[in-house]
């Protein structure tokens, strides 16, 4: 046991949390996607295992044909929205329930990627061109992904501070109030699964330039991994800042929740867990995290306590 | 302003619940009308709101508003004509915006969204004073979430949302029913002002043979999806309950044996 | 709050000590750790608390390798990033780690092996871990894990390994063995024209042929397309049946026997794990089939040019001595094929699809 904890060295802990935010800003892009549709538009979109992956083809096939990087992340994002249309149009046109119309989407995009990239695999060497970010300069990468994020979020804070934003925000919390105010709500689910996607994708074309490759199955788990970040940051913003209920700070919050969660799976391979229980140990971690200001709250008033006050009167 | 001819609408047609929710309704109101719309479960009372606000599309028939035919617009493209107040105080505002953010939606019923900014200073100090008018204290609380208020109070609101742009037709159904005596009595007095200051027409669905006495200058009885009571004018002003109850029984030839209506 | 946060935490960290210790008793790897901070803990006197104590003493034995120290003191920190669990990968990675034991000693590297579990994603946090931890070599166990590690670092040396075409994993041009970074390893490509010639030799009157593999893997996709061209050259026709994954290796198996007269399974990730489904399907239809390699050949193939994993593991492990005492660069390093292929049958199944296999052919011993 000494050994073990004397094994463990903590300078390597700092070293490699500039890899961990790195990618944790990126996921975050996701982590903001998610956020638009789970919890604005109250839906659950699972287009985003493919729609990543989408993200990350496009942008690779169009650097590799000599498409300067910017030109091919947009591609990514319009694709990406292309993607949430069609979950879209599934939903409102052809009636299907939501989330199966998102499965169905995600089913049909593992074609179109592979149509895409041609392979499973496609490689973009960051020697060979011009990135935006990659693992190999992760302060850089910090950088560029930060920037992204504060762009990012300075457009969706004005944006659903607009009218369009503020119809959408009242289709997701009730659809027949927002009927009953000349609101189209196809339309709007329309355009949020679209803007959503869109993000996604974006998400996925940084991730393949961060890691040098596009990947068939790159976004496989990746609506859990946006949901965990959601509501991580959720559970920390509401714990931290009760009454301030600012919207660019929720949305800063879900991104700080993506950051946290590749710091604990930095963590988990830090401590050198056995390799395969590092899942485990990611969602205990988590676990706890998202345990914390709950058992905070409890401790403060819960029945326990009441009992004993109140056994106390008594005696 | 509203006409209604010989609309039908059934639900689950060819199945064993199938039902005759509105069989060849002959509805015409003239500006400025208050119609009371009473009668026992079933009776098709919601299915005419509905009807007429355009949740779903009638069987056969035609709906007019203000001289406009409106039977093949969807309830979002009505919208601009009508004003609604539902009866579950949740669905008629949104919990999770703000009080001025419910008014600003609503303060652009029917007109294009776009990218503008969702509410402009002007604005807000017109929904203050608007508030105020309510007099239930909401005017010092507009950046509040809907989500913390009272049933009353959201009905309320919702009544200040449906009139803030006048609607050519105020669509009230059973609004009351979800509140307590008190609260149920104010909103009433208030849909009553609202109605009269504006100079509206609307149509009211209540169970409360009461209420729809009192309020209002035309009543409306149904039963089976027909309408066999119309008493307006003076002929309304004297009406009692039992009056009221005579009468079914003379038309429809049963006695009316809803324990709500009867009781309320 | 206090009282319920420690006792969480308390679980936490006893479920991860059961864990370490149970992982310690098993794995040599970790025993590895164990003796060279025993070194650096008997010096500091302090107890578990004292990471900094001890990480200077092990900081100053990863980053000195070429320094001062001497090489008999030298301890190499060696980060091993495997893609996914699976019989093949895992052979390969026991043979790098044995040859460099054997090498070295096994007081002289360390090795800190992560497995990606699948998740391409992950393939680059643990590469940024072996970059932030300064590890003095990378072996990257198949194509993302390959392709994550070159992203992460240009100067850390990557060997790799269970790796079909480089070329392609790295999008090199005009490759011709050596890839001028700081890339090298090992492929497991046997030779297919050699594989073409056996399927040719065991069923001289098939027409048709089915290449069955997992269209998420790009290892097999490029097999599948070389060995195409051999045999269409030929004069055989040939299908390709992809499968998206675990799921639809049945359906699609089914349709492929039903169309083709013999088979040809790459080495395949997917298929390996599933040759029993394969098998259930395919020798009640009496289609044989032949396999890229001995590990799907004795779940459901007739017969198999095969390679070693464990021994290109090792070879891999070579590589990687030369690279770190012999000071070898791996800019240079050609990459290196299997050393040897044998010829391979399963002798069950032949017997089930009443298949006489010449008498060069091994049978695959029965585990």
């Amino acid at each position: 046991m000494l050994q073990y904890f004397a094994s463990l060295n903590f300078l390597t802990l700092v070293k490699v949390l500039p890899g961990d935010i790195a990618q944790g800003l990126i996921w975050g892009i996701l982590a903001l996607g998610v956020f638009i549709t789970y919890k604005i538009l109250d839906f659950a979109d699972l287009t985003v295992d493919g729609s990543f992956a989408t993200g990350g083809a496009v942008t690779v096939m169009l650097i590799l044909a000599g498409v300067p990087t910017p030109v091919a992340l947009l591609a990514a994002v319009l694709a990406g929205c292309l993607a949430g249309l069609v979950t879209a149009l599934l939903h409102t046109m052809l009636g299907i329930p939501g989330i199966l119309a998102s499965i169905l989407t995600q089913i049909a995009l593992f074609s179109i990627n592979l149509n895409i990239m041609g392979k499973a695999n496609q490689a973009v060497s960051v020697d060979q061109y011009r990135l935006v970010l990659s693992s190999r300069f992760n302060p850089q990468a910090i950088l560029s992904g930060a920037v992204f994020v504060v762009l990012i979020i300075a457009a969706l804070y004005w944006y659903f501070g607009t009218e369009q934003g503020c119809a959408i925000r009242a289709t997701g919390c009730t659809p027949s109030m927002a009927k009953a105010q000349g609101i189209n709500i196809n339309t709007m689910k329309i355009l949020a699964l679209s803007l959503s996607n869109g993000l996604v994708a974006l998400s996925g074309g940084l991730t393949a330039q961060y890691q040098g490759f596009s990947d068939i199955n790159m976004g496989r788990g990746a609506i859990v991994i946006g949901l965990a970040a959601v509501i991580i940051g959720d559970v920390l913003f509401s714990a931290i800042l009760k009454k301030r209920q600012n919207f660019a700070v929720r949305l800063c919050f879900v991104v700080i929740g993506s950051i946290l969660y590749y710091i604990v799976i930095g963590i988990v391979l830090w401590l050198k867990m056995p390799t395969n229980d590092m899942k485990l140990f990611t969602a205990i971690i988590v676990a706890i995290f998202l345990a914390v200001p709950y058992l905070k709250e409890r401790s403060r008033s819960s029945f326990t306590r009441a009992a004993k006050n109140g056994g106390k009167q008594n005696a | 302003m509203l006409d209604l001819n010989n609309v039908c609408k059934a639900f689950n047609v060819g199945t064993v619940n199938e039902k005759c929710a509105l069989s060849s309704v002959d509805l015409h109101l003239e500006d400025g009308d208050f119609v009371t719309v009473i009668g026992s479960n079933g009776a098709g009372k919601s299915t005419l709101l509905n009807a007429v606000a355009g949740t779903w599309p009638v069987d056969s028939g035609s709906i007019l508003i203000d001289g406009q035919n409106v039977t093949g617009l969807p309830d979002y493209q009505r919208a601009s004509l009508l004003g609604r107040v539902f009866q579950d105080p949740m669905i008629g505002t949104a919990a999770n915006m703000m009080i001025e953010e419910n008014l600003a939606l609503a303060a652009r019923r029917g007109k294009r969204r776009g990218l503008r900014w969702q509410i402009t200073p002007a604005e807000r100090e017109q929904f203050h004073e608007r508030l105020k008018e309510l007099g239930l204290g909401l005017e010092d609380r507009m950046s509040v979430k809907v989500g913390l208020l009272s049933g009353g109070q959201r009905q309320a609101l919702t009544l200040l949302m449906a009139t803030l742009r006048r609607p050519k037709l105020l669509l009230l159904d059973e609004h009351t029913a979800a509140l307590d005596p008190t609260t149920a009595a104010k909103v009433l007095e208030l849909s009553d002002r609202v109605i009269a200051e504006n100079k509206l027409t609307a149509l009211m669905v209540t169970h409360n043979m009461k209420d729809a006495i009192r309020h209002g200058n035309r009543l409306i009885m149904m039963n089976d999806g027909k309408i066999i009571l119309d008493i307006s004018g003076e002929e309304k002003k004297q009406l009692t309950k039992a009056d009221l109850l005579q009468k079914f029984a003379e038309v429809s030839g049963n006695t009316l044996e809803n324990d709500r209506v009867l009781l309320s | 709050m206090k009282k319920s946060v420690c006792l969480l935490l308390a679980l936490a960290l006893m479920i991860t000590m059961t864990a370490c210790v149970g992982g310690t008793a098993a794995g040599s790897s970790a025993s590895a750790p164990s003796t060279a901070s025993a070194q650096s803990a008997s010096a500091s006197s302090a107890a578990s608390a004292s990471a900094a104590a001890s990480s200077s003493g092990s900081a100053s034995a990863s980053a000195s390798t070429s320094a001062s120290a001497s090489a008999s003191d030298t301890v190499y920190h060696i980060g091993i990033c495997q893609l996914v669990q699976h019989v093949a990968l895992d052979a390969a990675t026991k043979g790098f780690k044995e040859a460099l034991i054997a090498k070295l000693g096994e007081d002289k590297v360390v090795f800190d092996e992560q497995n990606a579990q699948g998740d391409s994603a992950t393939c680059a946090t643990i590469c940024n871990q072996f970059v932030a931890d300064n590890d003095d070599l990378i072996l990257a166990n198949a194509t993302p894990a390959l392709q994550a590690a070159a992203s992460a670092t240009s100067t850390i040396p990557i060997i790799g390994t269970s790796i079909t075409d480089y070329a392609t994993a790295l999008g090199l041009k005009d490759f011709s063995g050596t890839t001028g970074t700081n890339v090298s390893g090992t492929s497991d490509l046997a030779p297919l024209n050699d594989q073409a010639s056996m399927l040719e030799e065991l069923f001289p009157d098939a027409k048709t042929v089915g290449i069955l593999f997992c269209s998420a893997e790009p290892n097999s996709y490029y097999q599948a397309t070389v060995i195409e061209g051999i045999l269409q050259g030929d004069g055989l026709t040939c299908k390709e049946y992809t499968f998206t994954d675990s799921n639809d290796v049945s359906s699609v198996t089914t349709t492929a026997c039903a169309e083709s007269d013999v088979l040809y399974i790459p080495t395949d990730n997917t298929a390996a794990s599933n040759t029993e489904v394969i098998k259930n399907i395919a020798v009640p239809a009496g289609k044989p089939i032949i396999c890229g390699e001995e590990g799907i050949c004795s779940g459901c193939g007739v017969a198999t040019l095969s390679i070693n994993y464990y021994d290109i593991g090792y070879a891999a492990g070579e590589m990687a001595y030369d690279i770190l005492v012999n000071g070898a660069d791996v800019s240079t390093m050609a990459i290196q094929y299997a050393p040897k292929v044998t010829k391979e049958y399963n002798a069950d199944i032949c017997k089930e699809l009443n298949i006489t296999v010449p008498s060069d052919y091994t049978a695959i011993a029965a585990n």
